[in-house]
């Protein structure tokens, strides 16, 4: 793939030039009440071309890799550069640097066709009707590559894949969430995934609301995930220490959290979703974000890293879905050896909470976090699961929910709602945890 | 007459022969040029585009679907096996066929009318109109400035099975402002817009006046930093109509969604509270309360001449005087719930993707009181703008909002600032509350409405006028 980009550039009468190419193959089977009602497939590319004249940057994108295609975007891209102006802040573009092999990627998972797909839903289906469940979800499987080269001489190529399997299963009277997520299909367990989901919707029967107050809470891990996505967007990159939104502004070097909360940016972990280097070339870094709760660290690009007079982490986003300013994508938070039971045993009255559904943030300056709970909410009592719940509307500053860590257990490969329905672009390896604080604001009818 | 698309109607003639109930090929082709302007500078001059091919077929009862950018012989060969086999496998798990409200064959074309096409305007003109703004939204506090205008062109030809075969051209221009002002003791106050957009030209752009727009833009950021906290307590809201376009999106237009009612989409935007048995009963809101899906308003971004079902542009009544009424649909979900095609809503957002029921342009409709009016029934309350975070459940029926601004009402006129406004409520308890809607109807357009997966943003309208509620619980957070 980096042939055409190469000779595409070898053409650019400019001072600098860039080209970075993503292509997906995304195949997706949706399922609902038993039945796949959408069975997609599509192969899409996308190439953007960036050209400084000067310090005028000009961006196009387009769809194709034929050569004359991308002499026709590369022109493109000049022209703009011609009716922009000077970027006073301009970086430049990234120098050739020294590469981590990809990980994240699985030839046979890159080859699952649709019947192996419809094969893994029908294993979910079939016992979920057993059990006169209603079962919906998605199984779907991506093969992605990225590529990027310059007129620095930088070229970096990287294949990955994404296998994802979710299910709600559906009783008449509750729901219960399930899933497996991995850069393999073998990491899939529809078994596993249809039982946990079924597990949960048993539970799920006879609700009662709960009065809004302060509660202990477990959170498992889609939970954790949502909360830790408000975080990197609202205080961990080097845009938002720019413009005075973030919490860690003025505090590093000193407590923002508790001291059991620790967590790193980190997409060379084998364990996660992620290319070794980022859409502007930049080798990925670990970062460490929080260390046993003091501010520690935030991501950047190649624009936010001038800001600082600092150097790159490797952290530019997606160019297609935000601006500039850097995004830390691959959050670990350290985790620990809490078993399940010992959560909910640890918890004398409080709230099991599942997963989150339409987040956001009324007070980005404390990452606070309103969102509504949904499949899988229960009061737990006593050290025990006692009753169903009706959804309950959580509002809270992470950092005051992790001041109050009790328990954590080991870490998953998880996503936000945002991030796992493609409006995000955080992957999360995270612990489920046991908190001595939630704060429930409301509560949905029954 | 379109012009016949051969590629197109091969990929059709090749489904009907293989065997599929219906087949319909979309070719689609988009461009899209924005400028933007940060802090006086020019950030960045962008153009994009992208084509491609999707292919549907419904085979043996269900649906599949394959879509490509390579639009060679061989790479479309490969769509229709693709199509088929994704059917295929489909098939093999549905216990009923997929079937669809018949609709007649259509022909034709579609144009957005405009005055002056916005991918003509001159990148200087664009510029300096941007400069201009920007230096409006210059303040004492204000430490980070954005503007952008951007012109999006949509191509789209549609040929089916069933002998339809339409074209379709849409244009639209947008433009964005966003100041964030910061104080040392007082969070920081941002205010901006992201949703001045509309299906038409560079006129609509001249007509939004974003200088003067800027301007106010700076003077509720920096007026907000010092503001007093509002009071903790209901009270009457007036809500102007860029908040209540967001407030009908979110608790009429996703719950009137057909495919939420099939579960269809709870994986991931949820269902709904508005079932099937609840039409001509359930009661969404106050008398004052009406709702209409229309796909055919002059310049709405939901606006067209036909669905991705080839379904033509149609109008109908969601909520009647407060009680709820009507579904989008689309021919697939309109037939399962045993409804005529009332508005043709299957939409897609491109080539690659799967049409399924999205918005058009849903309006609360006008009423007949002046704004000044119903201003003047408020001794105590406060007008809401714009909203900045807004959360809601899986079934549309809780959610949360907080402003970018709150004014100050008393004694019928506007007085200074609140800060730190923001509610929770039940929908139909909302709504309920309404006891006037204005005159002053306005269309609003969102670009980016997330559905589907993978996720479809799609351009949807919303027109609303000013609109009081009584008795508002309010949550205020310094």
């Amino acid at each position: 793939m980096l042939a055409p980009l190469q000779g595409a550039l070898r053409e650019v009468k400019a001072d600098e030039a860039e080209l970075w190419v993503h292509r997906r193959r995304s195949a997706i089977t949706r399922y609902a009440k038993n039945e796949i009602h959408q069975n997609a497939v599509a192969d899409e590319t996308c190439v953007q071309a960036r050209v400084v004249i000067g310090k005028a940057v000009g961006i196009a994108s387009a769809n194709s890799l034929e050569p004359a295609d991308l002499r026709r975007l590369v022109a493109d891209a000049l022209a703009a550069a011609r009716a922009s102006a000077p970027n006073a802040d301009w970086p430049g573009f990234a120098e050739p640097a020294p590469m981590s092999e990809p990980k994240a990627y699985d030839a046979e998972t890159a080859r699952a066709d649709a019947r192996s797909q419809a094969d893994a839903v029908k294993r979910i289906t079939a016992t979920a009707k057993e059990r006169g469940f209603r079962a919906a979800g998605t199984h779907q499987i991506e093969l992605t590559e990225d590529a990027l080269a310059n007129t620095n001489g930088a070229a970096a190529y990287a294949p990955s894949t994404m296998a994802y399997l979710r299910a709600l299963v559906a009783s008449d009277t509750g729901t219960g969430w399930a899933e497996d997520l991995g850069w393999s299909a073998r990491s899939l367990d529809p078994s596993d995934v249809a039982a946990r989901a079924i597990e949960k919707a048993a539970l799920d029967r006879d609700r009662t609301q709960l009065a809004p107050g302060d509660y202990e809470a477990v959170f498992e891990e889609l939970a954790v995930a949502e909360v830790l996505r408000f975080m990197a967007l609202t205080g961990l990159t080097g845009q938002t220490l720019k413009d005075g939104r973030s919490f860690m502004k003025d505090k590093f070097g000193q407590p923002v959290t508790g001291p059991r909360f620790s967590l790193w940016d980190d997409a060379l972990d084998a364990r996660t979703l992620a290319i070794p280097f980022d859409p502007e070339g930049t080798p990925k870094q670990r970062i460490a974000l929080v260390e046993g709760g003091v501010a520690k660290g935030v991501v950047h690009d190649r624009q936010s890293a001038r800001w600082f007079d600092t150097r790159s982490t490797g952290h530019a986003d997606d160019p297609r879905r935000s601006s500039v300013g850097g995004h830390a994508g691959n959050l670990t938070m350290a985790g620990g050896d809490a078993k399940r039971e010992q959560l909910i045993g640890a918890t004398q009255r409080g709230v099991l909470i599942t997963r989150f559904h339409y987040t956001n943030t009324p007070d980005p300056k404390r990452a606070t976090m309103t969102g509504t709970t949904r499949d899988g909410t229960f009061l737990i009592e006593g050290g025990r699961i006692t009753r169903a719940l009706a959804n309950v509307r959580y509002t809270m500053s992470a950092l005051d929910l992790f001041s109050g860590l009790e328990l954590l257990g080991p870490q998953r490969l998880a996503r936000d709602w945002w991030s796992s329905n493609g409006m995000g672009r955080v992957v999360c390896l995270c612990p489920p945890i046991k908190v001595a604080r939630a704060t429930i604001t409301g509560s949905s009818p029954l | 007459m379109p012009k016949r698309d051969a590629q197109l109607t091969d990929l059709v003639d090749l489904g009907a022969r293989r065997g599929a109930a219906y087949a319909d090929a979309r070719r689609v082709e988009r461009e899209y040029e924005a400028i933007s302007v940060r802090d006086g500078e020019v950030e960045s001059v962008t153009r994009s585009g992208d084509r491609g091919i999707g292919f549907r077929v419904l085979h043996r009862g269900a649906w599949g679907f394959a879509a490509t950018d390579r639009t060679d012989d061989m790479s479309l060969r490969s769509v229709v096996d693709e199509a088929f086999a994704r059917a295929e496998a489909a098939a093999s798990t549905r216990a009923a066929p997929v079937a669809l409200a018949p609709v007649a064959p259509q022909r034709g074309e579609y144009r957005t009318t405009l005055v002056r096409d916005p991918f003509t305007v001159p990148p200087a003109e664009r510029i300096t109109l941007l400069r201009a703004a920007d230096a409006n939204l210059k303040g004492p506090h204000a430490v980070s400035r954005r503007g952008s205008v951007a012109a999006y062109r949509t191509r789209k030809h549609l040929v089916t099975s069933e002998g339809t075969d339409v074209r379709q051209e849409i244009v639209e221009s947008g433009a964005g402002l966003s100041v964030t002002a910061v104080m040392a003791g007082a969070k920081p106050a941002q205010r901006y817009d992201s949703r001045l957009v509309r299906q038409a030209g560079w006129e609509f752009i001249e007509q939004l006046d974003l200088v003067r727009r800027a301007a106010r833009y700076r003077d509720d950021a920096e007026a907000m930093l010092d503001a007093p906290l509002a009071a903790e307590r209901p009270t009457t809201l007036v809500f102007a109509p860029e908040f209540l376009a967001l407030l009908v999106h979110e608790s009429c237009g996703h719950p009137t969604e057909a495919d939420r009612v099939l579960e269809h989409e709870v994986a991931f935007a949820g269902t709904t509270f508005m079932w099937p048995q609840d039409r001509g009963r359930l009661r969404y809101g106050s008398e004052h309360v009406s709702m209409t899906a229309d796909a055919t308003v002059p310049g709405g971004m939901g606006t067209f001449g036909w669905d991705d079902d080839g379904v033509p542009a149609m109008r109908t009544k969601l909520i009647d005087r407060g009680t709820f009424v009507g579904y989008l649909t689309s021919r697939e979900t309109a037939a399962a719930l045993d409804v005529p095609v009332a508005i043709g809503s299957a939409r897609a957002e491109g080539w690659q993707h799967f049409p399924i029921v999205r918005m058009v342009n849903v309006s609360l409709d006008p009423g007949t009181q002046r704004y000044d009016a119903l201003l003047r029934g408020v001794d105590d309350g406060l007008l809401l703008e714009a909203p900045a975070s807004y959360s809601l459940d899986d079934k549309r029926q809780n959610f949360h909002f907080s402003t970018q601004s709150a004014r100050v009402i008393r004694n019928g006129a506007l007085e200074g600032y609140a800060r730190g406004v923001s509610f929770q409520s039940l929908t139909p308890a909302f709504w309920g509350r309404c006891d006037g809607v204005a005159d002053d109807w306005e269309l609003h357009g969102f670009l980016s409405c997330a559905k589907g997966e993978p996720l479809q943003l799609m351009r949807v309208g919303h027109g609303a006028a000013h609109a009081r509620f009584r008795d508002v619980p309010i949550e205020v957070r310094g």
